[in-house]
This record gives C-alpha cells, structure tokens and sequence, in this order.
C-alpha cells in the first residue's frame, strides 16, 4: 500500500524534477549557472494562475481536451510498473490499458490542436500520428517478448527477466532498454527528435503542436509530455532493477536511475542537435529493428532455435 | 421461432403496405414502423433462444429442395439481433436522409421495397439451414442490396460500381456453390445437419471444402485480395444504404466462414496460418488505404475492410489455439471476434451515418472541401468524434473491449510453446498494435479536416439536420459508450455463439475479467469527470482571440492544413503501398492565370492486377465483335446455318 501511495506521489512531482535536471545539466554543460532544479514547478503554479486566451475557431472541445490528456496520463500510470516494480493496479492486460490510454490522450491532442485551423499545428500533429505508427508495434514487440520469456502475463513482468534467462537476459535488457530510450526520446518530445527551447516553428513536433495553448492549458500539456517521459523511464527502471532489492535500496536506486536518465539527456541535448526531419523516421525505425533483436533474443533463450 | 417467422412476415407485409401508400414521406413511415415491429418480434425471438436453447422449424418443399430447415441456434441469434436493430435504426434514419430527394421528385418505391428486402433476406440467410435455399436467399440479399446502391443511377460512376459490385457478388457465389456441392455429393442431402459427417470421414477434403467456402463467403466480407467491391460499392450508395452494408451485410459473410468452420471443424495448420496472415495483411492493408482517402464514405468502405481483418485475426488465433488445445485462449479470441463484430456493426454504422448527415447538408463526400462543421452541426459532429474514438479501440468505449480480448487472447497464446506461433503471434500483435495507430492517423484526420477548424469552401452547413436521423446516431453512440462501461454484461452474450465451438467450463473466469476491465473503465471515466470538474472549479478568466499565425495576420480558412498533407509523412513511409499519381499544372508568368494541382491514390491491386486482367479480357472478347455485329441479314444467316448444320447432324445421325 505504501509503495501505491508513493508511485502516486512520485507521478506527481518527478516529472517536473527531471524537466528541470534536464535543463540544470543543459546549463552545465553551456558553463552558465541555470535555474534551480524546482523551477518547471515554479513555472507551473504561474501558469496556473494566469487568465487563458482561446483562439476563435476552437470549441470546448480545446478547452476539455488537456485535462482529459491529464486523466489519460494519471489512468495509464496506474498499470505502470514503478517503484519495487509494482504496478498500482496489476492486472492481465495492464500493458493494453497503458497503451490505449495512452493512445487517447494522442487522439484528443491531436483533435485539439487540429482544432485551431493553423497550419502550423498541423504540420506538428502530421508528425506525431506518424511517429506514433513506429513507435507503438516495437514497444509492443519488446514488452510481449519479454512476457513471453518471464511466463508472466502482467506488465510486471519486466522486473522478472534477469531471474529468468541468466547471461542472455543483460543482453535482452541491454536492447529493451535502448528500445525504450528511444522512446522516451520520442514520446517526450526531447532532442534528436523534437527540441523544447526551439523557437523555429517548421521544424517542430510536439511543441509545435501547442502553440495556442496557454495559461492553465499550457501548464497541463507540459506537465503530461513530462509524465510520459517519466513512465517511460521507470519500465527501464524496473527492467534494471532487481527485485530482491529492500524497500529504501530499490526507492533509492529508482530515483538514481531518474536522475541518471534526465543526465544522460541532458547531455545529449548539449552535444548533438536535432536531427533533419527526414532522418528523424530513419531514428525512430531503428527502434522497431531493436525490437526486433529482442524478439529474436527471446526467441533464442526459449527455443533455442 | 416463431416470433421470428412472424417478425420476417410483418417486414414483407410492410412491404406491400408501403406499395399501396401514396405518399413517399408516408411510404418511408410505414416501412420505419413495420421494421421496428419486425425487429422487436425478431428479438424476442433471438433471446428466448438465448435462454432455452435451439429450435428448428422444417418446411416440406417438394423433391428438389427436400426439407427445407430453418434453425434459430445461438449463432443465428447472434446474428439475427445485429440484423434486425442495425437495419432498423438505418430504416428509421433513412426518413430524414431521403427528404431532399423526395422534394425533387425522385421515386422512391421501389427503394422502399429493396430496403426492406434486403433487411428479411438477411434475417433469412442466417437461419436457413438448407444449401439449396440459403443460396436463393443469399441471391436475393446481393440483388436488393445491388439496387438499393444504384439508388442515384442517373450517374454514370453509380452504374458502373454497381455492376461491379455484381461481378464480384457473383465470383463469391461461384464458390459458395462449390462449398455446397461439394459438401452435399459427400453427405447426399441438401441439409446441413448431414453436412458435419463429411470432416470426420475425410479430413483433407473438409479442409479442402474450408477453403472454397472461405474464398467465398470472404469476397462478401471483403477480404484482401477480394476487397476490391467495397471501397467502389459503399460510396456510391446512399449512406443508410452503406450503414446496412457495412455495419450488417458484410457480416453475413463473416456468419459464413463461421458455419463453414462448424461443419468442417479444424483445417490444417497451413490452412490456419493462411487465414490468420490474410486476416493480418486485410487489416493493415484496409487501414493503410482509409488513411489517405479524400473521400469520407470511401475511407469508411476501407476501414471496414480493416475490421473485417481485426475479426478474421481472432479467428484465426482461435483456430491455432484450438489446434494446439488451448481451450482458453481459444474462448477469449473467438469471443474476442464475435464481440467485434458487434462493435463494428455499431460504430460503422455511426460513423456513415453521420457521413451522411455532412453529405445531406454540404453535398459533398470530399473531406478537403470542409471544415467546422462542428459549429454547425454539433450532434453530429459529437457523433462522429465518438464512432472515431470507438473504432480507434480506444478506452472507453465498445471497440477497446473487443480488441482488449484480441490482444489477450494474443499474450495468453504466447504461452503456446512453439517456436512458429510464437512469431507469428508476435506478428499478429504488432500488426494489430500498427492498425490502432494507424487508425488513430486515419481517423484525427479525417475529424479534423471534416469536423473541426475554419470551413475550407461554399460547401459548409447552416444547420443540423431533422431529428429521425439524429436519434438514430444518438442511439448508436450511447450503445458505443454502453457496450465499453458494462462489457460483462453484455458480452455474455458473445459468450453463447462462441461457446457452440467450445465447451469448456472456463467461461465463468472469462466473466470475472471482463468486469475488472469495467471496473477500470469506469475509474477511467471517473478520473476524466473529475478532472474537467476541477478544472471547471478552478479556471480563471478566458478571452478569445484569433489563431497565432506565428507573426502573420492574413490567415486565411483555404491556408488551413489539408488532409492529403496530413497523411503524407505516413504517405512517404509506405510508398511502395500505394500507387501515387500527382497532376501538376504550374502557374507560369507574370500573371499567372490558373494552376492546379492534384494527387490520387489509387489502390494497387486493382491498379496492378484487377485493370490489366479486366484490359486482357476486353481484348480477347473484342474479337469477337464479328459475329455480333448488329447486321439483322447477318444474323439470320447465322439462323440459318445453324438449322442446316442441325438438319444434317439429324440425317446423319438416323
């Protein structure tokens, strides 16, 4: 119960603590000072405070549509797998939930910034139905492999591999992770794929996207692009981590790895740019090829073939 | 059975009645009314089978057709219900659809009395259990069906789809004659009751006899490669007609491919495999092709060939299951399929309706030529929104719960040791993972390009339309919401026709997890109410302002993003899928006076194969153009000939 009520409160505040360790890490590496870690918090109870603009050509359908996002992201986190690498609510079928929730919350994004008749956000929503294409066949190749390898059928499965294949599973883990990496890359909108600070519009994804959001709107969408990346990062946490771990071990390595997750972006953001558009899909397909090694991985452990 | 027989009786009287009124819009009243009667008889009947099991009712027809047998199993009930409610909400729909046309003078009768044909043919197919007669019915449900989609044949391109439609309603039929003949030489009776002797005696010719009968009564479902029909024939009719096709008819074909597999019981693994990755491929293909149509009717056509495919995929896993006895992951795929069928016979049905609630009021199927129409017609609009969340298969409507099964029964089949159904399980679920994203692609754009934004031309809505075609959209969206919050109530019922084909004592546990399922929906919807609540409560002053043209204020509704632009970064992926001709006019000069541009996507198979073939058959046929040539003098030498050439054959014969 405890772990429950801790997962809910970790969803709730991490997400912005890695947004901001991101960009401590970006300020690092540029030799500049940077804000404080708790600055996205900051951000997000000014945002909260200030009175919102709507565009003439929406209805209330851009008005619901962050907060029903917001709902989608809190509902799919419950079958995610986080701290001990349990789950909130462990069902069969958890992966489906978290998946398809996490599938509306695009579908009703994708509506709302369609909605503003700017084309500007339709190039962006373009983007993101189709990298979503990519995206969501690998993630489901790697996480029924590894279920099929664990014989477990629950999303939990993840914390299982390294008990159940030995020296092959570092291998198998290896590659899932680099699968989920990408990801995470992808989902939470950061570089090579999509850059936050950037001000050009063309070139943009899910930023683009949110151009005529703002206020209270603008808080909510950035809060959930956070939380996706920070449910991405504990699948990987949980494929790490095992389980015979104590309780304050494992609540400790679980946030060691957010922080070395956020770094390690960080760090990317501050080495390498963005990608040209048209090698973004090339970045993305390497994903389903990863998959792929996974499921031959698994396949080799089980049948030897 | 007997309330069945009285429900079919009530539709044909109502047919006739509708002959004797004057008045179309009363005509159009009296058929509503009869149907709904009709129907509730038919329901009746359908759940008292439900309850207390089969009954059969036999008719002697003379020598030809020995006894004719009618039988209201679990299946046929199954069937029967979808039948009678989805023709009767598109019956009652079609009041409104038809008022325009009335008011130009168009007659209607013979619409009248095609429509409720084709809603008693179909009612009849499912229950006939004699080959002979289920073929008849099975023609008359093709004919009215082909007349009703030729309701504007003063267009050339109806005419020409219809005839098309004919063709291959007429290739399917050759097969199913097959089916039958070669199932009733082998048990020597037109019953098919005799039917299911013929696997257990030979194995090889069972699956053999699967495999005509798949063909065939796949090209009425619309399997790839036989899909070619819908995407023609589904456009071109008017939209409570397509509603019917689509959301009923299509799925006598999949009630075909049922009872072939009841009477030929399990084929052979290579026959599994080939119906599991048909199944596959006439998903991602059907979908692939709804993402870039222009056409809002046509791109329903194709996602209906995707569902098709969904349905097909659940057999198929429950074949293998079957085969390598897993009863239970049998169960949920096969309940899984069945209880998509039923879905989308809801939600198709929803979503050409309101495509025809647009075409009604801005006499266009072309989605680049709207735009807001959400502000003009929000019922249906909302509608629209809600079929499109439902056939996406996303939480928490209808659609998630029967892909929820299909996806279980996947994980679950993982189990399976077996290095071949391992990877072609994996297989099958990132496909069916890539279809739900693709749909998602498919089906935001089209609402976005439709329903939301500025309007893109003349071709925009003053109003919503009348109400008799509002409430049967409204019905349909409630049932989509319905069906995904109280699954385990509702697909008990799926239970039953699945359960022809297993009897294992698992299906109570089946139960118990669809109501977790509910349970979660239900904490979903709760979330999502709770939120829109607290947001309500806490949000501050708004103003309105006109989009951020990001620095430029001369934003125009034409400068809006298209749909053909919207798909083409999917486009680009998949290119060699489809075969894209551009027709570019450039602007030249000073003044440029007119430009045009225009890309089409047309389908490959009947780019590359179905054209060449039909080119093929055109020209050997020409050839013989000398002998009809239209010369009468011509012809009677050919009379004459021929008496001659008899008279001597005579002679020489005597």
């Amino acid at each position: 119960m405890i772990v429950k009520i801790l997962n809910l409160i970790l969803l709730l505040i991490t997400p912005f603590l890695m947004v901001g360790l991101i960009r401590k890490t970006k300020a690092f590496w540029g030799a500049r000072k940077g804000a404080s870690i708790f600055q996205p918090i900051y951000d997000f109870i000014k945002l909260m405070k200030k009175d919102s603009i709507f565009s003439s050509s929406t209805t209330s359908l851009f008005k619901i549509a962050p907060m029903i996002n917001f709902a989608c992201i809190v509902f799919a986190s419950l079958f995610a797998p986080m701290v001990m690498g349990q789950s909130i609510i462990n069902i069969q079928g958890g992966l489906i939930l978290f998946a398809y929730a996490l599938g509306l919350s695009k579908f009703i994004s994708l509506l709302a910034s369609m909605e503003t008749a700017s084309s500007f956000e339709g190039m962006g929503s373009s983007r993101e139905a189709c990298f979503t294409t990519i995206i969501e066949p690998a993630f489901f190749i790697v996480i029924a492999s590894i279920m099929a390898l664990c014989k477990v059928y629950t999303f939990d499965s993840l914390n299982q591999v390294i008990a159940n294949s030995g020296s092959l599973g570092i291998l198998i883990i290896i590659f899932a992770i680099a699968c989920l990496f990408i990801m995470l890359v992808v989902e939470g909108a950061r570089v090579p794929v999509d850059d936050p600070a950037t001000h050009l519009e063309l070139t943009m994804i899910h930023e683009v996207m949110i151009l005529d959001n703002c206020s209270q709107e603008l808080a909510i969408i950035s809060y959930c692009a956070a939380a996706k990346m920070f449910l991405i990062s504990s699948l990987i946490a949980t494929l790490i981590l095992p389980l015979s771990l104590p309780f304050w071990a494992s609540l400790g390595a679980f946030l060691a790895i957010m922080i070395l997750i956020s770094i390690i972006i960080g760090t990317i953001e501050s080495a390498i740019a963005r990608l040209r558009m048209s090698h973004i899909f090339e970045f993305v397909f390497v994903m389903s090829s990863l998959a792929l090694v996974v499921a031959s991985l698994v396949a080799l452990k089980l049948y030897g073939v | 059975m007997n309330f069945y027989f009285i429900g079919i009786a009530i539709l044909i009287l109502g047919a006739i009645f509708s002959l004797a009124v004057k008045n179309p819009n009363n005509k159009l009243k009296t058929i509503s009314v009869f149907s709904v009667i009709g129907a509730l008889n038919i329901l009746v009947a359908s759940i008292k089978t439900f309850i207390s099991g089969a009954n059969d009712f036999v008719f002697n027809l003379g020598s030809v057709f020995q006894n004719v047998r009618f039988s209201l199993d679990n299946i046929s009930a199954f069937f029967a219900i979808i039948i009678a409610v989805m023709s009767t909400l598109a019956i009652i729909y079609s009041n409104g659809y038809l008022k325009p046309y009335i008011e130009k003078g168009k007659n209607i009768t013979a619409h009248c009395l095609f429509l409720i044909m084709l809603m008693a043919s179909m009612l009849g197919v499912v229950v006939c259990q004699n080959a002979l007669m289920f073929l008849i019915i099975w023609e008359l449900m093709s004919l009215s069906s082909f007349f009703l989609c030729l309701f504007e044949y003063e267009q050339k391109e109806v005419i020409s789809s219809g005839i098309k439609y004919l063709v291959y309603m007429h290739l399917s039929v050759i097969f199913i004659i097959i089916f039958f003949a070669l199932l009733s030489i082998q048990a020597h009776s037109l019953d098919f009751n005799y039917f299911y002797g013929v696997a257990k005696e030979n194995i090889q010719l069972a699956n053999l006899i699967f495999i005509f009968g798949f063909i065939g009564f796949g090209i009425k479902a619309g399997f790839v490669p036989f899909h070619n029909w819908l995407p023609d024939a589904h456009p071109k009719a008017p939209s409570h007609v397509s509603a019917m096709m689509s959301g009923v008819m299509i799925k006598t074909g999949v009630y075909g491919i049922i009872r072939a597999l009841e009477i030929c019981s399990i084929p052979t693994l290579s026959t599994i495999y080939l119906v599991l990755i048909l199944s596959i491929i006439t998903a991602l293909y059907g979908i692939s092709y709804a993402s870039v149509q222009k056409d809002i009717k046509k791109m329903l056509a194709y996602s209906s060939i995707e569902n098709m495919g969904i349905i097909g995929i659940g057999i198929g896993v429950y074949l293998l299951a079957t085969h390598y006895e897993y009863p239970t992951v049998a169960l949920i795929a096969l309940c899984g399929s069945f209880a998509h069928i039923l879905n989308h016979s809801i939600f198709k049905e929803l979503l050409f309706l309101s495509a025809g609630s647009v075409y009604i009021k801005t006499h266009t199927k072309n989605m680049e030529l709207l735009g807001g129409l959400i502000k003009k017609m929000p019922i249906t609009a909302i509608c629209f929104i809600l079929g499109g969340i439902s056939i996406c298969a996303l939480p928490p409507f209808n659609g998630f719960v029967s892909e929820f099964l299909i996806y279980m029964s996947f994980i679950k089949a993982l189990d399976i040791s077996n290095f071949g159904v391992f990877i072609v399980i994996l297989f099958a679920l990132a496909s069916l993972a890539l279809v739900g994203t693709i749909a998602i692609l498919c089906f935001t754009k089209t609402i976005s390009i439709a329903f939301l934004g500025e309007s893109r031309s003349e071709h925009c809505a003053n109003e919503d339309n009348p109400k008799s075609m509002l409430v049967s959209m409204s019905i349909l969206a409630c049932a989509c919401l319905v069906l995904g919050l109280f699954p385990q109530y509702v697909f008990k019922y799926t239970l039953l026709p699945a359960r022809v084909f297993i009897d294992y004592g698992c299906a109570c546990k089946q139960i118990e997890f669809l109501s977790t399922i509910s349970k979660c929906l239900w904490a979903f919807v709760g979330l999502i109410i709770l939120f829109l609540l607290i947001k309500k409560a806490i949000s501050n002053k708004t103003s309105i302002y006109s989009t951020w043209g990001c620095g430029y204020n001369k934003l125009t509704s034409k400068m809006q993003y298209s749909g053909a632009s919207y798909t083409s970064p999917f486009l680009n992926i998949v290119k060699p899928l489809f075969k894209r001709t551009r027709d570019v006019k450039k602007a030249k000069g000073l003044f440029p006076t007119d430009a045009h541009y225009e890309t089409r996507v047309d389908d490959i198979e009947e780019t590359y194969i179905i054209n060449p073939i039909l080119k093929w058959d055109e020209k050997f046929l020409s050839k013989f153009e000398i002998i009809q040539n239209g010369d009468i003098q011509q012809y009677i030498r050919f009379g004459l000939a021929f008496l001659a050439l008899a008279l001597i054959v005579a002679i020489l014969i005597i």
